[in-house]
């Protein structure tokens, strides 16, 4: 059955009729036209469409759209300013983070997450805070190196 | 413009599409906006069974099904290799493996396809299917394609050198068997196609995940048997491919003949348990190898027997089981070298290429085995390899000529790094040290389609606004191809590199290229792009020599300015030049080729193409381990590997092949395997194939050797896939450092670790109590 | 793509409406995280015509210490078990195995009372429709037959909670409601031995909290058997408490998962108590979890590894524990 969701979508508020059936995933990339968050498995295993609900990491894949009602969402879309790469984003760029790119949003927001609770994360916590996002083409050795340029900005 | 100038080659650039990544910008096949149909595919539940009928009428009445699609549709079987193409996009009379394509739909949304696929009634007649090479070798079994005979897709004997007078030189001869799983490639994105037919004027445009998009055009025009010109082929961000996607897929034929039928647009999204159905992994290998070894460590003959699951269909079946007998070659002076390799069908999803094609497990036995045999001559790993280099320049018994051989500085660089003298032997209980070498070809000398045309080409384009467009057919598939090509001409051309742009991939627009596979982009598209740049740069010289009243030849461009060289004159810059270039007749396109020459297109015996190259890049490592001998958990705890690439273009780049191809090595001898249950897949989703997380992947730390290549552009050889075989007889190493057990049963999961100690503990006590009854 | 069946998603705000949504649509299941559920109904697990978002209850979000103990609610999500100061002061082996589940994405979301309700889980029965339609199902779903003991007649799907051995450990209670009210049980009673009906809920009961009795001098621990240390369900888990006096053993659970359809609490640690936990205890400590567990071909990863690694876990934790520090 539809009915009205109303959120924040980074950082703008936004109206839409979903049915209770949608996926958040679902809503972002075919409502929402933000295709930055990714569909890697089929539900809740790799951690691609990884996104912040009210700041805390959660799976986009395993969200129903219509339980984030009054909710902050924020997705690698809303992270930086326009024309200003936020310094993760940055420090993945530049420290080869980032290979083929289809974990990348997923793996930032989840770095994100970590970062905005403990900007001075050490090596343990910043794996931690990752385990559950799968990469294929970095053996995740420059995925740390970044996330450490990121929190080594900040400070 | 961003200042990017000075040498260009050397530079730790960050990937030129780096930010559309980091930003969530960059769009990937299922990203593209389209207002498309969806597509299914239904997918055989039988192993194996004749197909007697495919009943869609019912599917076919559904309100908002637009088309359904059958073997029916596509009588011509493709295939990546010209001689063994024997697949259908969708199955034709005969079902051969539980996930094959059957039917397909396409409907105005996900529900409405995929009631339709509820609705498609399958009549068949179930036939004895076969999931080991062994059953499907076996005498009387039912052939899964007429014309293959004992279901062997293809035997290969080759022998150069005197096997036997090698063998008879040898004070210790030894052979052993080794058994590596099944793996696949697990790229993070999914398959995915999106296919618009123009229905009036008969032209298709695909989009899609392909590494090879020139191989995909040529299988489309065949399977939908139009002309190559109606067809339009873009390959927009890849999410991976490690050689998933080296060759058409049938889902990709699938979305075009949906559209088709449709007359419309067909998007086909694979879900992740498809795309393990698709396959094209790493096949299930059985190794027995043989070696001959004096008492100081060197080689005398190996002989190596290698047998393939291959799956239902052909694929690349043919390369892979050449390669594993032609890269025995290459890495070791070997008086004598026999090959046996057989490649099996089975009722399993076909196998392909995957990083390190070919060579990864037979490397892998063949390391084992001259570990085994240093340990019982009481030799050092290290001291055996030394023992056994080749001397450069030479030509391989299998023809390869090598050039450059960075391997000997590779085994100093990581014998220092990881402390290899002092601790080997030293570390405390359950934990150890291993190492081993392996190598892989810069690209294949000979290309699989004998057109005559070059290997590769690139096209650069100069106009009004200064800015110099490279064109290019090869797939960036993040590994960072398109990066490499801006380096090199950037170099070449000694300008800002903020002036430089790749459009990539799109048939329309860009140069035919053979597709990003055997690490041949950087080797074989990297000169084309420098041939390229000096035309580029002869013009851009002429033009600036017309103006400073010159040579062309006293001219030097260092950071876009343009100068006599030696004069005192601050000279043009590259606007100004450009614009007297573009005077003499408006825009300006060039096109470099490169052709790899007859003499390393590889040896003349059969199937010698296979493992031709002109480089081969070489990599050493050291891997420590913990190994928890109550759970059998092998934990890594650091890899120390150096990897002679030649020129490093992209060092950062380098790094991060590396570093990806030693972790895949490890995904694959410590966990990942695909497991069948009747021919369906356990492991078809990232739950059940173990992809390691970052808890369990270790620091590895690069060393890289620049052995320069002749023929390499600037020197420089491949980087992404030398350094992924030498993991896996380096951890079995290490495991055997450990716990005094080589395991010869890859992955070594915690489970065979603890059987293993168990046997062992089962022989001592039956050994203790005949040493008691004696 | 998988997509999920349609449903209506109801949120509930007391048991009252719980107990009249169940009643009122036959179909019904009860939605907390969604971390389990919602990957099986992507799966084609079930197509429920309603969700009841039981999240909103009253106190299913609290913690706090009552007279009779430490009380959990069940909609706890399992990060803030971790962080939780009060859980790490009483409870340190509960935000342990909490830590233990999936990922931190997962536990963001994931919730005490569906880590314990978790549904079992097989390699025959978490697949997709097409691989289990290929297969004629299984006896936990739409089939007849348990393909992991065809002969046998009930489903051997295997229990994977990580929370429940170690609340077991630390004699838990739970609080069920439904449209009788409210009962406590012990935990242990919440199970049963049945892959495919492992929880001995009423037909309108919820699981609403648990309660953990403050015991001094307690110490106990979790570990966890898994090949990677991320993402995946356990192989084996084993939860151990034990208290020491003096140089001998005066208290010893030991509570399993992963192993069977129901987490298990090991009989027979009383043998052992008075004694020092020596090599030959250690030794019996792993002859009594290789007894009474049952793992069965539900994992990818071989039966007996999984028997071999519990014992073995057992006897390395209890050790462990045993030489640790008392604590306050």
């Amino acid at each position: 059955m539809p009915m009205i969701l109303s959120l924040t979508l980074n950082g703008r508020p936004r109206t839409d009729l979903v049915s209770d059936n949608l996926l958040l995933v679902e809503y972002l990339r075919d409502v929402a036209g933000l295709t930055g968050t990714k569909r890697g498995c089929d539900g809740g295993e790799c951690g691609a469409c990884t996104v912040l609900i009210d700041g805390a990491p959660q799976h986009a894949c395993l969200t129903l759209a219509s339980r984030c009602g009054g909710r902050h969402v924020e997705t690698i879309e809303g992270i930086g300013s326009p024309g200003r790469l936020s310094r993760l984003q940055r420090a993945f760029h530049e420290k080869l983070g980032a290979q083929c790119g289809f974990c990348t949003p997923g793996m930032i927001m989840a770095a994100e997450a970590l970062l905005r609770r403990n900007p001075d994360p050490n090596e343990a916590e910043i794996r931690e805070a990752l385990s559950g996002n799968l990469c294929r083409c970095t053996g995740y050795v420059k995925i740390i190196e970044s996330v450490q340029a990121a929190a080594g900005d900040a400070t | 413009m961003t200042a990017l100038r000075g040498p260009a080659v050397g530079r730790r650039l960050p990937l030129i599409d780096g930010i559309e990544k980091v930003s969530g910008r960059a769009a990937y096949t299922a990203d593209l906006p389209a207002h498309a149909l969806v597509g299914r595919i239904l997918r055989s539940p039988y192993a194996h069974a004749e197909l007697l009928d495919v009943d869609v009428a019912a599917a076919r009445l559904l309100p908002g099904v637009v088309a359904v699609i059958t073997g029916a549709d596509c009588a011509k079987p493709f295939g990546v290799l010209p001689i063994s193409m024997n697949e259908y996009p969708l199955a034709r009379e005969r079902v051969r493996y539980r996930g094959e394509p059957v039917a397909a739909v396409a409907a105005v949304d996900d529900e409405t396809a995929e009631r339709a696929l509820a609705l498609i009634r399958l009549s068949v007649r179930e036939l004895p299917a076969y999931f080991s090479a062994e059953a499907a070798r076996a005498p009387g079994a039912v052939l899964l394609h007429d014309n293959q005979a004992g279901n062997v897709l293809r035997e290969v004997h080759d022998e150069f050198g005197d096997l036997a007078a090698g063998f008879a030189a040898a004070d210790l001869v030894r052979e052993a068997r080794y058994r590596c799983a099944e793996v696949a490639h697990g790229q993070m994105e999914p398959h995915a196609a999106l296919a618009e037919y123009d229905a009036e004027r008969r032209r298709l445009t695909l989009h899609s995940v392909t590494q090879v998009p020139y191989y995909l055009h040529l299988m489309l025009a065949h399977c939908l048997e139009l002309e190559e010109s109606q067809i339009r082929v873009v390959k927009p961000f890849v999410g991976g491919g490690f050689g998933a996607r080296v060759e058409p897929l049938n889902f990709e034929i699938v979305a075009a003949l949906l559209a088709r039928a449709a007359c419309g647009t067909v998007r086909l999204n694979l879900t992740r348990e498809e795309s393990f159905l698709t396959h094209r992994g790493r096949p299930e290998t059985e190794i027995r190898v043989k070696l001959g070894m004096t008492r100081q460590g060197r080689l005398t003959a190996a002989a190596c027997e290698v047998v393939q699951r291959g799956g239902a269909y052909a694929g690349y079946g043919i390369v892979t089981i050449l390669y594993a007998g032609s890269l025995l070659h290459g890495i070791y002076d070997i008086p004598a070298v026999k090959y046996d390799g057989c490649r099996v069908y089975t009722n399993t999803p076909p196998c392909g290429a995957m990083r390190g094609h070919g060579s990864v497990d037979a490397r892998h036995a063949f390391e084992c085995l001259l570990d085994t045999m240093a340990a019982e001559l009481g030799l050092d790993p290290f001291a055996v390899r030394r023992a056994n280099l080749l001397s450069v320049p030479t030509q391989t018994a299998n023809g390869i000529i090598i050039n450059s051989y960075g391997l000997p500085e590779c085994l100093d660089r990581v014998e220092r790094a990881s402390g290899w003298q002092a601790r080997k032997g030293r570390l405390p209980p359950g934990r150890g040290l291993g190492m081993a070498c392996s190598h892989y070809v810069s690209g294949a000398g000979k290309p699989i389609h004998r057109t005559g045309e070059p290997h590769a080409v690139v096209e650069l384009r100069l106009d009004f606004d200064g800015g110099i467009t490279i064109l290019t057919g090869a797939a960036d598939i993040g590994q960072g191809s398109s990066t490499i090509l801006v380096q090199a001409v950037g170099e070449i051309l000694g300008i800002d590199l903020g002036r430089l742009r790749v459009v990539a991939t799109d048939s329309a627009v860009t140069p035919k290229d053979n597709g990003s596979y055997s690490s041949r982009v950087t080797f074989m598209v990297g000169n084309a792009a420098i041939d390229a740049a000096q035309r580029l740069r002869d013009i851009l010289l002429a033009a600036a020599a017309r103006k400073l009243e010159s040579r062309p030849d006293r001219i030097e461009c260092v950071d876009e300015r343009f100068r006599v060289r030696g004069g005192e004159d601050p000279g043009l810059a590259f606007r100004e030049v450009a614009a007297a270039a573009l005077a003499q007749g408006g825009s300006i396109t060039v096109k470099g080729t490169f052709t790899v020459p007859v003499e390393y297109q590889g040896g003349k015996h059969r199937g010698g193409a296979v493992g031709s190259t002109m480089a081969l890049s070489y990599a050493a490592q050291v891997v420590e381990v913990d190994v928890d001998v109550d759970t059998g958990m092998v934990r890594v705890e650091k890899v120390w590997v150096a990897h002679d690439c030649g020129r490093a273009i992209n060092p950062l780049s380098v790094e991060g092949q590396v570093q990806g191809s030693v972790w895949m090595g490890m995904a694959q001898a410590l966990g990942e395997e695909t497991r069948y249950e009747g021919g369906l897949p356990l492991h078809a989703s990232l739950l059940g194939y173990p992809i390691p997380t970052i808890m369990e992947s270790p620091p590895i730390e690069v060393h890289i050797v620049e052995c320069l290549d002749p023929n390499g552009p600037f020197g420089a050889k491949e980087a992404s896939e030398g350094s992924l075989a030498g993991f896996l007889p380096a951890v079995t190493g290490a495991v055997a450092d450990a716990i005094g057990l080589r395991m010869t049963e890859l992955p070594i999961t915690p489970d065979r670790i603890l059987e293993a100690l168990a046997r062992r503990q089962r022989d001592s006590r039956i050994a203790a109590a005949r040493g008691a009854a004696s | 793509m998988s997509l999920l069946p349609s449903f209506e998603l109801i949120r509930a705000a007391s048991l009252a409406e719980v107990v009249a949504a169940r009643r009122s649509h036959a179909d019904c299941r009860l939605l907390a995280g969604g971390t389990d559920l919602i990957a099986n109904l992507r799966h084609g697990l079930g197509s429920p015509a309603t969700l009841v978002d039981i999240t909103g209850l009253p106190g299913m979000q609290e913690i706090a210490i009552e007279p009779a103990g430490l009380r959990i609610g069940a909609g706890v999500a399992l990060s803030r078990l971790v962080d939780d100061p009060l859980i790490r002061r009483q409870a340190p082996v509960l935000a342990e195995a909490a830590a233990a589940v999936a990922g931190p994405t997962h536990r963001a979301s994931a919730t005490l009372g569906g880590n314990l309700c978790l549904d079992t889980r097989c390699v025959f029965y978490n697949q997709s429709e097409w691989w289990r339609h290929s297969n004629d199902f299984c006896l936990k779903h739409r089939g007849t037959v348990c393909h992991v003991a065809p002969t046998g007649n009930r489903c051997h799907a295997a229990y994977s909670g990580d929370t429940a051995p170690a609340l077991l450990v630390l004699g838990a209670q739970a609080e069920l409601g439904g449209g009788g009210g409210k009962r406590w049980i012990a935990l242990d009673e919440l199970f049963r031995e049945d892959g495919a009906a492992h929880l001995a809920l009423g037909a309108d009961e919820v699981l609403l909290s648990v309660r953990l009795p403050i015991a001094a001098g307690l110490t106990a621990g979790y570990e966890k058997a898994r090949l990677r240390r991320a993402i995946d369900f356990p192989l084996a888990g084993v939860a151990v408490s034990l208290r020491r006096d003096g140089d001998a053993l005066a208290e010893l659970r030991i509570a399993l998962t992963g192993t069977n359809s129901r987490p298990l609490l090991v009989s027979g640690c009383e043998t052992l108590i008075g004694h020092p936990l020596d090599a030959d205890a250690l030794q019996q400590i792993g002859k009594l979890v290789q007894k009474q567990v049952a793992p069965m071909r539900t994992t990818i990863a071989p039966a007996h590894y999984r028997r071999r690694v519990a014992a073995a876990l057992a006897s390395r934790l209890a050790a462990r524990l045993f030489s640790a520090p008392t604590p306050a």
